[in-house]
């Protein structure tokens, strides 16, 4: 007997489990033929590379800022991964982005009429800094061969691709030189908790991130030190999309533009979001050198 | 049962063999002093702090709550898709439904290599590929789920309704039934309460699944942890692992329920739990659905433009418009299978230590040798033991993989040996339960006499209880280690090498045809690891 119902019951539940899902597509499916399609809305998106609340409160305070400059009806759309970010920058789905240099550049190469067309007056000197531990001996890029190394997150510009870059300049290959395989951390936090715990004997990361660190106490700086920072590269900017004329109108782009660009000190919570006072003209040439240490090293195609 | 005296010998020279290939992946280990730092002991005292003293403030509890309900529904949709794969996919490669010798090996082949594929894949890598093909959509979450967990119940029903006894098959048979009735009547009933019971196990498995997917975009627990590991706030990662451990808990107390519901059937309030259960169940699906899919249109994956993009990404994996794919390029194939057998060796080693603590810990574990059931010997400690070692097992179970790296991390030195033990500190705590169920569930009368004629302890696990439950318990490492061994993926962060990181990397530099060449390795280590249970479950019948 109880065999018998126990066999009905998993036959119902499995019925149920389809009648659940086309019941409720058949719905919607009513529901959006009734409806008049809804005014497109302007997508904004953000590479993940901080405190998941803090960009999401910067973010939307953009979006508000962005749709009560254009009448547009503009949202953030959250993102975890930097390539999924990029993915959906490629699908169109995202319109505008706050990307990092090696994003932007990986943006631009899927749609090439994107452009990147503002940034912080600070993100045209944007530096990393190489740490270790004060016992290490190592004081010179040169110094870390056959030493283990830590990058931040491989999407990175400033914990990964321009330190990376550096490294070859000074003859190290990132791939051979080190004791195995560099590692990739994640995030700029990990990489310094990494090298001050001694799990890698050197990481690279973002100066911002650092002094921020250090300024906190979040670093002991017993511990770690810094013994190279790189020269000045581009690096963070926003990047339109191709189809935002298509999707919103002869001129959207430029209103989003002018929008961005004319923001101060009055929009304190966005400015303060990104420790700026002001955003500057950028344009794609700029990041031509990412560009090209990005095709040496496949990460673009 | 054959001859036992042929039998013992044989388990022997399997055992043997297993520990040699332990102790070879081992040898993959530089074992010295550099191998571990005390520099790190100050982060991890801090982790440590931030489990004792967790966020408890009531934003993160909010915040906690929504993220674990998120993980629940996304389970429950890919757990209801998956079952349904399952069981379909799972009769069908069985081939209790074919007549013909012929259609019996080609529809077993045949679906059996659909489930082996399907698997062969690490949820979190189906989840990278659906975004990158259909965009985010929870569709891509749940399928991502079913898919893979799909392709591991459908096998296991598969072996269970191959592994039958004959006998009752044979007579239904004789009595003229047909080969749906021999399978609706013979067939499910035998394996009814072992099939519930493993779904159960999975959907359990599935919440952990769930929690490690949600980079997809779409909330949960496992992204709240990661962006707090990101953030090091180690008191909020604690807080979500704890709101995990509790989600975990309220699933293996239900799926307890109704382990014990198939055995004897209990009434509550007039209601029977199987009723209850099934009523639950239900409920959760549909709540689930209707959350999960909320405002999204399933037809939505098919439109032009995702069709676009889908055969844009998968075309781009087979390398169209790409005059040098990597799955042709000699010194792609190098790197990669050198990867491939790093991967073999973490997860050797994973489930190596893994193993140890397991049995060293399981017989404590057991609720009938904790009640003095099975061995008919009371000590007062017996049900602080099994307390103490039940707790450890959750708690170890419940910390997903990706957290244990990361304390791991800060006291060894990166390589193969910190993601084999984050890997090993994951996996002990099901390999555990999974035993303590199968000790709980055997025949006890054997134990008894031997008790009875008074064998010590040590004397009635030797003769007694390891004999019946050897065959099962390898099974499970088998399972586990064919797991392990796809899970490499997550604990990659860790300078764990192996296949996982450099897919994560190929990934982020959008090189597809590198992802082909990756995804070729992986499945190869699924046939070894096939070939491997495979052989050793007939060894051992």
């Amino acid at each position: 007997m109880m065999k018998k119902w126990v066999s009905v019951i998993i036959l119902a539940v499995l019925v149920f489990s389809l009648a659940a899902c086309s019941g409720q597509n058949d719905k919607q499916d009513s529901k959006e033929k009734k409806e008049p399609k809804t005014q497109e809305v302007f997508k904004i998106g953000a590479i993940p590379d901080q405190n998941a609340a803090d960009l999401s409160k910067g973010m939307t305070a953009v979006a508000k800022y962005l749709s009560d400059k254009t009448g547009m009806k503009v949202e953030f759309v959250p993102s975890v991964d930097y390539a999924a970010l990029v993915t959906a920058f490629q699908r169109g789905e995202i319109h505008m982005a706050w990307f990092g240099g090696l994003t932007s550049v990986q943006a631009r190469a899927l749609v090439p009429e994107a452009n990147s067309f503002a940034q912080r007056p600070r993100d045209s000197q944007f530096h990393s800094v190489f740490i270790t531990q004060p016992s290490s001996g190592i004081n010179k890029l040169e110094d870390l061969k056959g030493k283990s190394f830590t990058f931040g997150s491989e999407s990175s510009t400033s914990g990964h691709l321009m330190p990376r870059y550096y490294l070859m300049e000074a003859g190290i290959d990132a791939e051979k030189d080190f004791d195995g395989k560099p590692n990739f951390s994640g995030s700029h936090d990990t990489t310094y908790k990494l090298v001050e715990s001694g799990s890698f004997k050197a990481g690279a990361l973002n100066e911002a991130v650092w002094q921020e660190a250090v300024k906190n106490h979040k670093v002991d700086t017993n511990k770690v030190k810094v013994f190279y920072t790189t020269p000045p590269f581009f690096d963070y900017n926003w990047t339109l999309n191709s189809n935002v004329n298509d999707v919103f109108g002869q001129g959207a782009d430029k209103k989003v533009k002018d929008a961005i660009l004319s923001i101060t000190t009055e929009q304190k919570e966005i400015t303060d979001f990104f420790q700026t006072d002001k955003f500057v003209e950028t344009k794609n040439s700029n990041y031509g050198k990412i560009e090209k240490v990005a095709k040496a090293l496949k990460m673009i195609q | 049962m054959k001859n036992s005296a042929l039998l013992l010998p044989k388990r022997f020279i399997l055992s043997v063999f297993l520990i040699a290939i332990f102790v070879w992946s081992l040898f993959s280990v530089c074992w010295n002093s550099g191998l571990f730092h005390a520099g790190g002991f100050v982060t991890l005292l801090q982790i440590v702090k931030g489990a004792i003293e967790p966020d408890f403030t009531p934003d993160i509890l909010a915040n906690g709550l929504k993220a674990a309900w998120i993980t629940l529904a996304y389970a429950v949709a890919g757990m209801s898709l998956a079952i349904l794969y399952a069981f379909i996919v799972g009769i069908l490669a069985s081939g209790t439904l074919t007549s013909t010798k012929a259609a019996h090996l080609t529809s077993k082949i045949f679906f059996r290599g659909i489930l082996g594929f399907t698997r062969s894949i690490h949820e979190l890598i189906w989840a990278w590929l659906f975004v990158a093909a259909v965009g985010l959509s929870p569709y891509a979450a749940i399928l991502a789920l079913a898919i893979p967990y799909g392709g591991i119940l459908g096998r296991i029903f598969a072996d269970m309704l191959n592994d039958v006894p004959e006998e009752p098959i044979l007579a239904l048979k004789a009595a003229g039934a047909s080969k749906l009735q021999v399978l609706v009547y013979g067939h499910l009933p035998l394996v009814r309460a072992d099939m519930i019971s493993y779904t159960m196990y999975r959907f359990e498995c599935s919440i952990r699944s769930s929690a490690i997917m949600s980079f997809v975009g779409l909330g949960g627990l496992g992204y709240e942890i990661q962006l707090s590991l990101a953030d090091l706030k180690y008191s909020q990662v604690w807080t979500y692992v704890y709101f995990l451990i509790a989600l975990v808990l309220l699933i293996d107390g239900w799926s307890n329920i109704v382990r014990r519901g198939l055995v004897e059937e209990k009434r509550v309030n007039g209601l029977s739990i199987g009723w209850l259960s099934s009523f639950l169940t239900v409920l959760l699906i549909i709540l689930s659905w209707v959350y999960v899919t909320a405002g999204i249109h399933f037809l939505d994956l098919f439109s032009d433009k995702n069709i676009q993009y889908g055969q844009r990404f998968f075309g781009g994996m087979f390398g169209a418009g790409n005059p040098h794919p990597a799955y042709l390029d000699k010194d792609n194939w190098a790197s990669a299978l050198k990867l491939t057998l790093e991967t073999l060796k973490m997860s050797i080693m994973a489930i190596g230590f893994a193993t140890m603590a397991a049995f060293i810990t399981v017989l404590p574990a057991a609720r009938n040798i904790a009640n003095g059931q099975l061995t008919l010997k009371k000590r007062w400690y017996n049900w602080i033991l099994f307390g103490f070692i039940r707790i450890l097992y959750i708690f170890s179970r419940s910390v997903p993989e990706l957290v244990w790296a990361m304390m791991i991390i800060f006291l060894f030195k990166p390589g193969l040996l910190p993601g084999a033990i984050a890997l090993a500190l994951h996996n002990f705590g099901i390999l555990g339960k999974l035993w303590a169920e199968v000790i709980e569930d055997m025949d006890s009368r054997p134990i008894r006499n031997l008790s009875s004629a008074g064998a010590s302890r040590w004397q009635s696990f030797y003769y007694g209880i390891l004999p019946n439950v050897l065959p099962r318990f390898l099974t499970y490492i088998l399972y586990r280690w064919e797991v392990i061994m796809r899970t490499t993926i997550v604990v990659g962060f860790v300078g764990a090498g192996g296949l996982g990181i450099q897919f994560k990397l190929s990934m982020s530099y959008f090189q597809y045809t590198n992802i082909t060449l990756l995804l070729i390795c992986y499945m190869v280590l699924v046939v070894i690891a096939d070939f491997a249970s495979e052989s050793t479950r007939k060894a051992v019948k």
